[in-house]
């Protein structure tokens, strides 16, 4: 018999009876998988757009485990490109379609989407007790209420290579700690034959992180250089252009290595890490790898001290987070999973996945074996640190006077006064540019000087 | 309606025509009407020319104008060499068909895969300035990305060298298509191949000599953002020293939160762009009369 013809007999002899059986299973699978479905839709569906692989690898993994154990909702994450986290953000928020859970730079880069009313005060939704153990900064603050979750966090120090310092005679265990110690700690360096300090500003982040440290030093406080930018004090007293004139001195003695214009951040970094390069300005979440890879010959110093501001000499510590949408249908729940990830068993995970160290002080830090790490977290985490200022820069100044004042300084012969001058005009420029910023942002100086 | 009326072949190009207009013309209105605002998020108060004000008072703007301008200086070079080439193509030199493709290859590429190649090339301690030192050449040795007087004049090569490809491309398609005759009189006439280039080939590439200025020009006023983006760190930089119109848009719009300025400078960018079709129209005009 072929196939055909067993398919037409089995069809021809179902009977009423078969056929009232068939019917009633079918209803009953109906029924159920409806009841499910429902249950499944009843579930809230959020969603979350982030961003952190880049600078931390294995957030992703540890993110999907964290959405899989989760059970209050069903959580899709998007990964965002890095040229579009904040506008994509603002740009669905003002649509009225934004994810309910978004990734978030610190300071302006999401206090500007708190003024437009595109998140929601965690301060109004979240455990507050949780909260402030997240350790969230001082950036995320503004109107009374807590804007940002700490996820996880970027001490900022400068690298130094042991090696390189003992070949140079200099005392590894003892990096300098004034100007002056570390102008004769390069000219050790250099007279050793090997350039003493830089990086690579190619891409413009390492005057970004220079000026982060530089600046500072000659600030007492954070909301001082918010000051700086509405007008209420100026880039061309000497105190605020100070950090330039101290660039442009060590270009000026030859300190600067050869090729730093042409090279970029991360390159730079290598340069140190590799035996090249003195010292140079890094990032908490390489020190892992760089320590394994030096056998833990780097070590890690702030920038020595030249200012007289109240902040100076102080380590530097970034913070990433995470907030929810004030567009989102289900703040309660988005609140609920941001709690989740401060678990204890997250933050663990979390270690376990990035090897890094997650921003809670729930995280039982025991688990740092690496000595350099560990150190590291020591006096820059759960030290007496700072963050990092240019978080409160406008985007407008950031561009055009942040990072070319720098690369000018290093690559086209600008001076520290130039840098100033310029540094000025931008600063009024944005002014000029948003009028309807300037008075936030002096709200937001009042209470980051108020502390 | 009768089949022989003027008006039957305009309604066969009005879905199209109404397809253009919805898609360009929507956009093209909104931006207009963006520049005039100052926009926060998708929309904001209107302000009337202040963004203009603003931008034609604003000296990085005009840096990046002047950038656009020297942008230019390439075209007459590249119309120069992408003739000499084609027309030695034009002559099948032994080995030409390989020689073609090795001029087209820059073309074919995408722009950031060819900056990103040639930013790794030209780094102060890359392969370019290592070969100068070897060939004791170091007066040559400079850094072309990193150094604010040269990173421009490296983005010019950059575009040359890829752009020229262009120019071979339409000029050889136009000598493959001159009627072989005329030539070949000339050359029983004892026309060597510097006349007969000069008197009888360029005349008869006039058009689309001018079509590839115009082309070009277009190309360094609004379609350069790949080469700066990559050779200038994403930034224009050095310093500003890349910055051209096109990075000052993107910059406006995406890092500065000035989506109103960013259309103020997209809708003066564009009515210049305007002016230069125009005058392409012009030319092309001119030719066929």
């Amino acid at each position: 018999m072929t196939t055909q013809a067993r398919r037409t007999a089995d069809t021809a002899g179902l009977g009423r009876r078969r056929f009232l059986q068939a019917g009633a299973g079918f209803g009953a699978l109906t029924l159920t998988g409806g009841l499910a479905g429902r249950a499944l839709a009843q579930t809230p569906a959020l969603d979350m757009w982030w961003w952190g692989e880049q600078e931390l690898p294995g957030l992703q993994a540890y993110l999907d485990k964290a959405i899989a154990a989760f059970d209050l909702a069903q959580i899709t994450p998007m990964l965002q490109d890095t040229a579009v986290v904040i506008s994509q953000f603002q740009t669905a928020a003002a649509a009225g379609n934004p994810p309910d859970i978004q990734y978030l730079w610190n300071g302006i880069y999401h206090m500007e989407s708190v003024w437009l009313g595109y998140l929601a005060a965690l301060s109004d939704v979240m455990d507050p007790g949780i909260l402030a153990a997240s350790n969230h900064g001082p950036l995320s603050r503004f109107d009374g209420k807590v804007w940002r979750m700490g996820w996880y966090p970027l001490p900022m120090p400068w690298y130094f290579n042991k090696d390189l310092f003992d070949r140079a005679g200099l005392n590894a265990d003892a990096p300098p700690a004034t100007w002056d110690g570390l102008l004769a700690a390069c000219e050790a360096l250099k007279t050793a034959g090997i350039e003493p300090f830089g990086g690579g500003v190619q891409d413009g982040y390492w005057a970004e992180w220079y000026l982060t440290h530089a600046l500072s030093q000659n600030l007492d406080t954070v909301g001082d250089a918010v000051n700086l930018f509405i007008g209420d004090l100026d880039f061309r007293e000497p105190r605020y252009h100070q950090h330039w004139v101290k660039l442009a001195e060590l270009r000026d003695a030859g300190f600067l290595n050869k090729d730093m214009a042409s090279l970029e951040l991360y390159p730079g970094i290598d340069l140190c890490v590799n035996g090249q390069l003195g010292i140079c300005s890094s990032i908490g979440t390489r020190l892992p790898a760089d320590a394994i890879t030096t056998n833990g010959r780097i070590g890690c110093m702030t920038l020595p001290v030249f200012g007289v501001g109240a902040l100076a000499g102080r380590p530097v510590v970034d913070m990433q987070g995470l907030g929810i949408s004030a567009g989102s249908g289900a703040p309660d729940i988005a609140a609920r999973f941001l709690e989740f990830l401060n678990a204890p068993a997250q933050l663990a995970s979390f270690w376990e996945a990035t090897g890094w160290i997650p921003a809670a002080s729930g995280f039982d830090d025991s688990v740092i074996s690496d000595p350099s790490v560990r150190d590291l977290w020591t006096r820059w985490g759960k030290g007496n640190n700072i963050t990092n200022i240019t978080n409160l820069m406008p985007g407008q100044f950031y561009e055009q006077a942040a990072i070319p004042t720098g690369q000018n300084i290093i690559t086209a012969g600008m001076s520290g006064e130039e840098a100033g001058e310029l540094a000025a005009r931008v600063a009024q420029e944005w002014r000029d540019f948003n009028p309807d910023l300037v008075e936030t942002y002096r709200t937001w100086a009042a209470e980051l000087s108020a502390g | 309606m009768r089949r022989n009326s003027p008006l039957v072949p305009y309604l066969f190009v009005l879905p199209l025509a109404g397809l253009l207009t919805f898609v360009f013309g929507l956009s093209l209105v909104r931006l207009v009407g963006f520049s005039f605002k100052q926009v926060r998020g998708i929309d904001g108060p209107w302000i009337g020319l202040r963004n203009y004000e603003l931008v034609l008072g604003q000296p990085l703007f005009w840096e990046a104008v002047r950038h656009n301008i020297q942008l230019f200086l390439v075209i007459p070079v590249m119309v120069v060499i992408a003739l000499a080439l084609a027309l030695l193509l034009y002559e099948r030199l032994p080995g030409w068909r390989i020689h073609r493709t090795i001029l087209f290859l820059p073309y074919v590429l995408a722009i950031p895969i060819i900056a990103v190649v040639m930013k790794q090339m030209f780094q102060f301690s890359g392969p370019v300035n290592t070969v100068l030192s070897a060939l004791s050449l170091d007066f040559l040795v400079l850094d072309w990305i990193g150094s604010a007087d040269v990173a421009l004049w490296t983005v010019m090569g950059l575009i040359l060298w890829r752009e020229t490809a262009l120019g071979v491309i339409l000029f050889l398609s136009r000598l493959m298509a001159l009627d072989e005759t005329l030539i070949e009189a000339a050359r029983l006439d004892g026309a060597g191949w510097r006349h007969r280039a000069w008197y009888i080939l360029i005349p008869q590439m006039r058009g689309v000599i001018e079509f590839f200025a115009v082309i070009s020009a277009i190309t360094m006023l609004s379609a350069v953002f790949a080469y700066v983006y990559v050779i200038g760190g994403g930034r224009g930089g050095p310093g500003t020293a890349t910055m051209v119109i096109e990075l000052y848009i993107f910059n406006a719009l995406i890092r500065t939160s000035l989506p109103g300025v960013a259309a103020a400078v997209s809708v003066m960018l564009f009515l210049v762009s305007l002016i230069l079709i125009r005058a392409l129209f012009a030319l092309r005009r001119r030719e066929e009369e």
